[in-house]
């Protein structure tokens, strides 16, 4: 169940919309960052937030991409292997985070520190490669460069 | 007007629709399948497009409006062709499992395909594989089959309300989840499996059994459950049901059914039917002929007659059966045994609260039409849950709340939970006092009407006794949602009527109609409480509601039926009860119901039926009460026999018989064989013939034929006079509360599932709800330190059982809820009674509970 800081937060997010419908996106959001993904409990803790039936939440929630169904790391890593990071070496970089860290597309990292997501675009075209730890932005991608900013990540 | 031309046929129309409908009602027919009659349109399967002049592109018909001018062409060879490319991207998934799958002959697809080509398609793909899920009790589930339609959601959502179908994923990847499981809330409705249009939802009832074509016999009938009278359609092979399924637009359900009418047919057939007659000998039940048993019941009720006159035996009739049964009960008991003890179980509820609203407001008070609950701006529920007592009402309360209606549910109302606007949950057995601070607050505001003299001096004497106003949260808002309201319909259950002070409940509830002219709804239970009145099985009335006491009236029912009607008045059900107790009625006989179990008070019942001579009981099952009789008498069901049911909004409507294999009796015919072993013949020759009669005699359903009856629109007063209600003396209400300070009070639950000795041997149902459960809410769980699935004790007063715990979020004060379905645990038999001293009915006492984990 969600905290009263989070419950807060949902009805302030209710507040901004003229039906309770409009407000599940956000409120998922909310539910993935406290959670770290959308569990069944998550999902319910919506729906009840929110009073919509959970068949809606459900149903919101497994069509959209940027929802997680599994547990993932303490921190989210989404790097790009679009066009531009491809040519500057974004595989690469996946090869190098399996090799120095076990993490894998779509996997976790044993100490659950990381979980690795591979995106699309993030319009980071100019100085690719780009990568976004949870909501921070980092481009011009090296193996050195991304050693250096997951430390920062404990 | 709007006219239009498609297919160079010129179609016009008398109100805005889309072009599919116009086409459909110029009979030109396009093909659908997301498209549903009961639904909103999608346009999502695009099967429906057309050609429409001067619209660059194909247009979805269900989606268009039809607008003047308009120039649509729904076959051409492009059209053809489209839908031949929609279809062979369908069969990319869909399984070619026709002929092993059930809805093949009555499915959308396997039509369209026949229809429009595309039987192989060009991909090489693999199919979706999606293992067929049998997880659940009733439905089976095959996502292969599924074309996304979401027919099925919306129904759920749209329609149903439940909101237990979720569309999962998405792409070619999208599934629909969970449907029951009852996971989600699931109501069990099974209106998704009427609305798919392939056999990707199918019902496990009959599973393999049969094929569409092979059904031998179509009837249109009524359901027996609740008092709603959804229109069914069963389908009966070699004397079998093989399934009960609605039409749509028939009857005034229009295609939705619930629960209990759709999967509890199931009893019909079931192997605890009782087979032969039973007589006691020697003190054991043994079986018996037919001859046998008639002639020993008609021996023993003259024996007593003679000894002891007419008075000494009472009769108790049944709102499970048919108008025709119940009118020829009621005058076997008046001519036959010579008594006007007749009363029914319906007593205990809507019985007595018709009666006492029509002698405040006038006879047809309750006769409303629910289709008229969906145009009302407040809805008023009080004293029951709509969505369980009678579903299909509920959904019209809950289509009103999605149009924007206020709904002000008082108490606790499962089956709204999600549709209340307004929620008002004032102390337990103080609901009386809470409907009376709100009429003096609506008549301080309104004032008097000024019609109904006495109804006028008993909201002023209430006006005076309350300040009008209450703390009591959601009270003002109600009370200025009433008067602000155009259009305001009060629903009433039972639960506020089975209390001692009921009547002050109902008064209240009168006088609010009165003064905002509101629509008034009853809930029944039971699917004839209004027939059974209106053929006088009430110890004061005789037929068509005329007092026995008014020698004008009983003049002619005399010459109708030869004879003099008895002039002693008749007893209520409990006088009955305890008249049997202390000897005066030695007699009883009782028609479709079981007393022991469906009444509070449970040992006082028990020592009545006890201390009884005689004891007949004519029933489906041998049921608890039927244990205890001296002669039990086999009688058909709903399915098995033609007749009438009256529906709460008096609308008159015909069963017809499907199947007849089983060795019972109908109810009448019994009765009609044994009055005339006691010397009073009858000689009806089929339930027509008593109509017939009925028509002739009683006012109310003057002139009706089944011909009539059958079209489905004979609403009451049918070619009646005009009904006004007889003046009465306002009965002095009575005061004082009670003190009501226990931490538990045990009340009965009305369940989604059940009905009681009908749904209990209807295996689809108790697959559904197999046991009772003892449901808390969550304050009072953390009180108790009891979890989920705990099993608890609870004791009152009159005994104790044990249970499993279910903790109810929806419950919200100290109230614990326990049906009443289920053998040796219904919730009465926890609690004692006192008599309403003005409905006579039996107000629910004893309900003290202490709850204790086991």
């Amino acid at each position: 169940m969600f905290n009263d800081t989070v419950v807060k937060e949902i009805d302030d997010i209710k507040s901004r919309y003229p039906d309770r419908k409009s407000a599940l996106l956000p409120s998922l959001y909310v539910a993935q960052r406290e959670f770290g993904w959308l569990s069944s409990e998550a999902m319910e803790s919506v729906a009840r937030a929110l009073n919509v039936p959970e068949s809606v939440v459900r149903g919101t929630a497994t069509f959209y991409a940027m929802f997680r169904h599994a547990p993932a790391g303490r921190h989210v890593i989404q790097l790009c292997t679009n066009v531009s990071c491809m040519i500057l070496g974004a595989e690469q970089l996946v090869d190098f985070l399996k090799s120095k860290y076990g993490l894998t597309p779509g996997g976790t990292t044993e100490d659950g520190r990381f979980s690795l997501v591979i995106m699309e675009c993030i319009g980071a075209c100019g100085t690719a490669p780009a990568m976004l730890v949870d909501t921070d932005f980092h481009d011009n991608l090296s193996e050195k460069r991304i050693e250096e900013i997951l430390e920062k990540y404990k | 007007m709007i006219t239009l031309t498609i297919n160079d046929k010129e179609v016009s129309l008398d109100r805005p629709m889309s072009v599919l409908e116009a086409a459909r009602q110029a009979g030109i027919k396009i093909p659908t399948l997301c498209y549903h009659e009961a639904l909103k349109p999608y346009g999502g399967c695009r099967l429906c497009v057309v050609e429409v002049e001067r619209m660059p592109k194909l247009q979805t018909a269900c989606t268009l409006t039809a607008a003047d001018g308009m120039v649509v062409r729904t076959e051409s060879e492009m059209i053809a062709k489209v839908r031949r490319g929609i279809l062979e991207f369908l069969l990319i998934n869909h399984p070619l499992d026709c002929p092993y799958c059930d809805k093949a002959g009555e499915c959308e697809l396997q039509d369209l395909v026949n229809k429009y080509g595309a039987t192989a398609g060009r991909y090489r793909e693999e199919k979706r594989k999606v293992p067929e899920s049998h997880k659940d009790h009733i439905l089976t589930r095959n996502m292969e089959r599924c074309i996304v339609c979401t027919r099925c959601v919306r129904m759920c959502n749209d329609v149903q309300g439940a909101s237990a179908i979720a569309m999962m994923g998405r792409g070619g990847h999208t599934r629909m989840e969970p449907f029951s499981s009852a996971s989600f809330n699931c109501e069990y409705c099974g209106n998704c499996l009427s609305v798919c249009p392939v056999g990707a939802i199918l019902s496990r009832l009959y599973i393999h059994s049969f094929r569409p074509w092979q059904v031998d016999t179509e009837v249109e009938t009524v359901c027996s459950y609740c008092g709603v009278g959804c229109s069914m359609v069963v389908q009966v092979r070699d004397d079998l049901i093989k399934r009960v399924v609605p039409r749509m637009g028939l009857g005034l359900n229009r295609g939705l059914l619930c629960s209990r009418g759709r999967f509890g047919y199931e009893y019909i057939h079931s192997q605890d039917r009782l087979k032969t007659p039973l007589v006691r000998r020697n003190g054991k039940l043994e079986q018996a002929t037919w001859s046998e048993a008639l002639r020993h019941v008609a021996e023993r009720l003259t024996g007593i007659k003679k000894a002891d006159g007419g008075s000494a035996i009472a009769g108790i009739a049944s709102a499970r059966c048919t108008n025709e049964e119940n009118y020829v009960f009621q005058k076997f008991m008046r001519m036959a045994c010579g008594s006007n003890n007749i009363d029914s179980l319906s007593r205990a509820g809507f019985a007595a609260a018709q009666k006492y609203l029509e002698e405040l407001l006038g006879q047809g008070i309750t006769a409303n039409m629910i289709e008229g609950l969906k145009n009302s701006e407040v809805i008023l529920v009080a004293g029951g849950d709509p969505g369980t007592v009678n579903p299909v009402l509920g959904l019209a309360i809950r289509e009103a709340f999605r149009r924007g209606a206020k709904v002000a549910v008082v108490g606790h109302a499962r089956g709204l939970e999600r549709f209340t606007s307004i929620r008002l949950t004032p102390p337990l057995f103080r609901e009386e006092e809470f409907l009376e601070e709100l009429l003096a607050g609506v008549s301080r505001v309104r004032g008097l009407r000024g019609e109904k003299l006495d109804v006028d001096r008993g909201i002023r004497a209430i006006s005076d006794a309350y300040p009008g106003i209450s703390g009591l949260e959601g009270f003002d808002e109600l009370k200025h949602a009433l008067l602000d309201s155009p259009s305001t319909s009060i629903v009433l259950g039972s639960g506020l009527v089975q209390h001692s002070r009921g009547h002050r409940a109902i008064f209240a509830v009168a006088g609010l109609t009165y003064l905002l002219e509101a629509r008034l709804y009853l809930l029944a239970e039971r699917p004839n409480e209004q027939g059974l009145i209106d053929m006088g099985c009430v110890p004061e009335m005789l037929p068509g509601g005329r007092p026995l006491n008014n020698h004008d009236y009983t003049r002619k029912f005399e010459e109708a039926w030869g004879g003099p009607i008895p002039e002693e008045d008749g007893m209520t059900l409990m006088e009955i009860m305890e008249g049997a107790k202390e000897g005066r009625v030695r007699a009883l006989y009782i028609m479709g119901d079981n007393p022991l179990v469906n009444l509070p008070g449970g040992p006082l019942i028990e020592e009545a039926l006890k201390a009884l001579d005689f004891l007949v009981v004519q029933d489906m099952f041998l049921t608890e009460t039927g244990r205890m009789a001296d002669v039990v008498l086999p009688a058909v069901g709903w399915s098995e026999k033609s007749g009438t049911y009256t529906n709460i909004e008096r609308r008159i409507q015909l069963l017809r018989k499907a199947v007849g294999n089983s060795s019972g009796m109908e109810d009448w015919k019994i009765i009609n064989d044994v009055s005339g072993m006691m010397g009073y013949p009858m000689a009806y020759e089929d339930a027509e013939s008593i109509m017939d009669e009925i028509a002739r005699v009683s006012p109310l359903y003057r002139d009706l034929t089944y011909r009539e009856i059958g079209k489905g629109n004979s609403l009451w007063p049918y070619h009646g006079e005009p009904l006004r209600g007889e003046i009465h003396e306002l009965p002095a209400a009575v005061n004082g509360t009670g003190s009501y300070t226990a931490n538990f009070y045990l009340a009965p639950e009305k369940v989604l599932f059940h009905s009681g000795t009908t749904s209990r041997h209807s295996q689809a149902l108790m697959r559904i709800c197999p046991e009772p459960v003892l449901r808390i809410g969550p304050a009072a769980a953390d009180t108790l330190g009891v979890r989920e699935g705990d099993r608890v004790k609870v004791s009152t007063s009159s005994g104790s059982g044990e249970f499993p715990l279910s903790i109810d979020r929806t419950i919200s004060d100290n109230r614990v809820l326990l049906s009443n379905n289920f053998e040796g645990s219904g919730v009465l038999r926890l609690m004692s009674y006192r008599l309403d001293p003005v409905t006579r009915a039996p107000g629910i006492e004893g309900c003290e509970a202490t709850i204790t984990r086991l």
